[in-house]
């Protein structure tokens, strides 16, 4: 049995009032401090603000630490996909070679024989190099003439000797110098011998690798060795080092690449911020005031609506006086602001429609607010989710309008690259060289997918309804 | 009996049907044609396809060989001072339905193709002979022309001025001859059908249904027919789809088929014996010489040429086999005196040197009273080989020079119409041969041509030009060609950019295919299939 608890007079002493009874142990939320952490629980939409992040750095540090021209061309290295750095050998200038031509040979053959025999002791005349490639071969009899192929692979048949080079067209010119678009890998070079006209079905074939070559006055031009450096011929150097390959020209993709974010994003949020602002003033306006002058500014809105992009970009590109070759960027720019407004202008109303008739609105406006105080105190913040999930929604759709206008040549002006126009040039070699096309259009598609999700977390995340759903 | 011979006919063609690119025991060959042959009238043809065909089923005066000679061809021989040129036919020359080609059927052919009525855009190519223009204009009625048969076998044409490469003007399309009495039963339908032709040549079309297929057998007529192998050529497909027709060779249909810049990674890849042959155009970068304009210049001109390397442009830019590097506006395989013009006359080498070529853009800084040129505008197509181009050229003169240059890219007549109201400063542009004589690219750049867009105008090259055109002795022309070739490339009027190759596909088995610069191109004529 348990005693019953002794009681004394103090336990009948009232209470003293306490104004720390019910306390908020938690901090309170602002709106934004909610949306943020919200924001913050989805994922997807955090690694899109990451990649966001990424990309403006990519934009505006980049070109700090890669400190390539994005528009110098580098021959020696024409399409090259992603890879590591390479070295060059230093050679003598590059001197006309007249070829060899055995005098005492027939040139052209007295009667045609319908098989003339391969010529034998194909072989370099000199050490090949990416700067030339010369062969010299011996004549055969009944030659009038021989042409070259070269390969990349081992050819198997007759068929398979690859690009026809070229030829001689007399039987006692027994050389071939090859410059085309030479790289450092092994080519298989076949020479036919022909009777003047028809080649003969039989060829020889010879195994070249070229070693990768540049002379010493195109290094010193291109700043890899300075004006006095010990190297000599033969001597091997560091080259440019393309991480991300070269274009068509040999321009460094990773710079192109930079220099084109600049475009595109440039495009892709100042158009999109530009008619967004101007979409809430119209919209807000027109919705706060109503009425007929609601109806008036709401049929403006549609007739805007009606109007053609493209052809008000032409017409832009005119009245402005954008001659050919100069860039249609701030036509561009001034098409997407003049036409883009009336989608966020159209929302911003029916919002603001909306939430005027609320009743804090009503009190608020009883208790003496002024409609530059109810605007901007209580109608626009209430509004801030649709906005900003329109901006979210109108960047990547300016990135690609850019990319669009930029692919059929209505963009940017050459050398300067846009992800729009490099798609456009990658789109050429797709088949021999897809990283030209695969970079840019990947920038494009990421940067797109990145807007396009983090719209989607700020539309759960600002939008103050969705709070009790959790 | 006619029922009867269609369905022959119709079994004919289905047993053809099943023809091979190539056969051997019938010696016959199958190609495509780009096109519905348009005109097949010698007389108004003037594209491809129609020369292509007319090539092997007529014959001029004088053909090419298979080196580009000129040989005999309806002419036996022939005799030409500057005055007068004189052609003696061979007397077993005949039209297929064996009536003999004489030389009224060349008087007719050339005073009809001449008549402002019949409206033949290749009319101006006859003008060499007397009074041609005034009758084209129609100042002259068409009897006035200065062809004379003397009898049925002697031609004599009085020429306008001196023309040195006359014998080669005869074995060109519009010069075929064409028989009266045939054309006059045949009227407006002349050439419109197979039947409604006669042939003198080595071919002729036996079978033709118009937009699908085109018949040629070898002309037993034909008075040189011993040296033709070939029984049949059959176009049996006309299309232009370069991938259709790489598909139908893949397949052994077809012996022939061009590439083109896409098609040809395909072939590599399908293991195809690639060949290449150069057209024979000069392509060029042309400046604007009309006043106020910065390139007329020459030592801005001069700082252009002297960073620009044509073997580096055709090498990695262009990086399509075929093409040569332009040192002249004479491609190679003109003839000269007695070999090629070419070598005969060498053009001056303009070494690549970026230190000269600034020096003379601070001369034309100076001469100009500038201290930046302003930027230029240079003109192009709007393929993607011209932006490539023009990409490159900008690049060249901004990293050596520091020119900025804007790219202007047009549509091709836009182009046409920019070029010709003078709205460039430089453009890229290029020239093919209309017949086989140095000619065709010498009065190019002189000041009364058209076709001159960039306006250069030297008086000297004009004399030249002059001297060359009034002379039929081939060592006056040739040293004025040779004079007007190096004026205008030391006056760097224009810049020489590449002589232009074309790659195809030929079937390994037929051998004897002539490709030629000037009129038939591929002539199977003399071609044969092996076993």
């Amino acid at each position: 049995m348990k005693a019953p608890p002794t009681l004394s007079a103090e336990d009948f002493e009232p209470a003293q009032h306490d104004i720390h009874v019910e306390q908020i142990s938690r901090p309170s939320l602002s709106y934004w401090e909610d949306a943020w952490r919200r924001l913050k629980q989805n994922r997807r939409a955090l690694i899109s603000l990451y990649i966001i992040v990424a990309l403006a750095a990519f934009t505006l540090i980049g070109p700090l630490l890669w400190r390539v021209d994005p528009s110098l061309q580098d021959l020696n290295q024409i399409s090259q996909p992603p890879s590591m750095p390479k070295e060059a050998t230093l050679v003598a200038p590059y001197k006309r070679w007249s070829g060899v031509t055995i005098n005492d040979f027939p040139a052209y053959p007295d009667d045609y024989l319908d098989l003339i025999p391969a010529p034998i002791g194909l072989r370099p005349a000199m050490p090949p190099t990416t700067q030339a490639v010369r062969l010299v071969w011996d004549p055969v009899k009944g030659a009038g003439g021989y042409n070259v192929y070269r390969n990349t692979r081992r050819p198997e048949t007759i068929n398979d000797l690859g690009l026809p080079l070229g030829g001689t067209m007399a039987g006692n010119e027994v050389s071939f110098q090859d410059r085309l678009n030479l790289e450092q890998r092994t080519y298989y070079y076949s020479v036919i011998s022909t009777d003047g006209y028809d080649e003969s079905s039989t060829y020889t074939t010879i195994e070249v690798t070229p070693l990768l070559a540049m002379t010493r006055q195109d290094a010193i031009s291109r700043g890899l060795i300075p004006e006095d450096s010990p190297l000599d011929i033969g001597d091997t150097l560091q080259i440019e080092f393309h991480p991300l390959g070269t274009d068509y020209l040999g321009r460094d993709m990773l710079a192109r690449l930079m220099e084109g974010a600049r475009v595109s994003l440039f495009i892709g949020i100042c158009a999109p911020v530009l008619f967004v602002i101007f979409g809430i003033l119209y919209g807000g306006f027109s919705g706060y005031f109503g009425g007929r002058l609601d109806q008036l500014l709401m049929r403006f809105a549609d007739f805007v609506v009606a109007l053609p992009f493209l052809l008000f970009m032409i017409l832009f590109k005119i009245a402005f006086g954008i001659g050919p070759g100069e860039s249609g960027i701030l036509p561009m720019l001034i098409a997407l602001v003049l036409l883009g407004w009336p989608a966020t202008a159209r929302l911003v109303r029916g919002q603001v429609l909306q939430i005027r008739e609320q009743g804090y609105i009503q009190a608020a406006r009883l208790l003496g607010a002024g409609n530059g105080y109810l605007v901007m105190r209580h109608i626009i913040p209430n509004t801030m989710g649709v906005i900003l999930v329109t901006l979210t929604f109108a960047v990547p759709s300016a990135i690609f309008t850019e990319a669009f206008l930029s692919f059929i040549g209505m963009g940017v002006a050459p050398p300067t690259p846009s992800w729009g126009s490099m798609c456009n040039e990658g789109v050429k070699t797709m088949l021999s060289h897809p990283h030209e096309l695969i970079f840019p259009a990947a920038f494009i598609s990421i940067t797109v997918l990145a807007f396009n999700l983090l719209g989607d977390g700020l539309t759960e995340a600002l939008d103050s309804r969705m709070r009790s759903r959790e | 009996m006619r029922a009867f011979l269609a369905a022959g006919l119709l079994l004919l063609t289905l047993v053809c049907s099943a023809q091979d690119a190539v056969d051997f025991d019938s010696q016959s060959i199958t190609i495509a044609l780009a096109q519905e042959p348009p005109q097949l009238n010698s007389m108004k043809a003037t594209d491809q396809v129609s020369v292509l065909v007319l090539g092997h089923v007529m014959e001029g005066l004088t053909r090419y060989d298979r080196r580009g000679n000129i040989i005999p061809g309806v002419a036996e021989k022939w005799e030409l001072t500057d005055e007068v040129a004189t052609f003696w036919l061979r007397k077993d020359a005949l039209w297929s339905d064996g009536v003999p080609v004489t030389a009224h059927d060349f008087v007719f052919a050339w005073r009809n193709a001449l008549d402002p009525k019949t409206a033949s855009e290749y009319s101006f190519i006859l003008y060499p002979i007397r009074n041609a223009e005034a009758i084209n204009k129609g100042e002259l009625p068409a009897t006035e022309l200065g062809v004379t048969a003397i009898d049925d076998h002697t031609l004599r044409v009085d020429l306008e001025r001196p023309t040195g490469y006359f014998v080669k003007l005869t074995a060109f399309t519009t010069y075929y001859p064409v028989r009266q009495d045939f054309f006059e039963t045949q009227g407006e339908l002349y050439a419109s059908e197979w039947d409604a032709m006669v042939y003198n040549g080595p071919f002729k079309i036996t079978e033709w249904v118009h937009s699908a297929s085109l018949r040629m057998m070898k002309n037993p007529a034909y008075w040189d027919k011993d040296k033709i192998i070939l029984n049949v050529i059959d176009a049996e497909y006309i299309t232009s789809d370069t991938r259709a027709k790489l598909n139908l060779f893949v397949d052994d249909k077809i012996s022939y088929t061009v590439l083109d810049g896409e098609t040809y990674k395909d072939a590599l890849r399908q293991r195809l014996r690639i060949r290449s042959f150069t057209t024979g155009s000069v392509f060029y970068m042309s400046f604007n010489h009309r006043e106020g304009r910065l390139t007329s210049n020459a030592n801005l001109r001069k700082a252009i040429r002297s960073v620009f390397d044509p073997e580096e442009f055709v090498n990695k830019v262009l990086a399509t086999p075929g093409n040569l590097p332009g040192r002249s506006t004479f491609p190679v395989w003109l003839k000269g005196v007695e070999g090629r013009f070419r070598d005969e006359y060498p053009p001056p080498v303009f070494d690549v040197d970026v230190n000269q070529g600034r020096r003379y853009l601070a001369k034309a800084r100076e001469e100009l009273g500038v201290d930046k040129i302003p930027s230029l505008v240079l003109l192009v197509g709007d393929s993607p080989t011209a932006a490539k181009q023009a990409e490159y050229m900008q690049g060249l003169l901004k990293s050596k020079l520091g020119l900025d240059i804007k790219i202007d890219t047009q549509t091709f007549k836009q182009r046409l119409a920019k070029m010709t109201s003078g709205d460039f400063d430089m453009v890229n542009a290029g020239w093919g041969p209309d017949f086989d004589d140095v000619m065709t690219f010498g009065d190019l750049f002189a000041t009364w041509n058209l076709n001159n867009r960039g306006r250069y105008s030297n008086p000297e090259y004009d004399r030249q030009v002059r001297i060359a055109m009034n002379s039929s002795y081939p060592k006056t022309r040739m040293d004025a060609m040779g004079q007007l070739q190096r004026i205008l490339l030391e006056d760097a009027g224009v810049l020489p950019q590449y002589e232009q190759g074309v790659i195809y596909l030929l079937h390994p088995k037929l051998r004897g295919v002539t490709r030629r610069v000037v009129g038939t191109d591929p002539d199977y004529t003399y071609a044969r299939v092996i076993e």
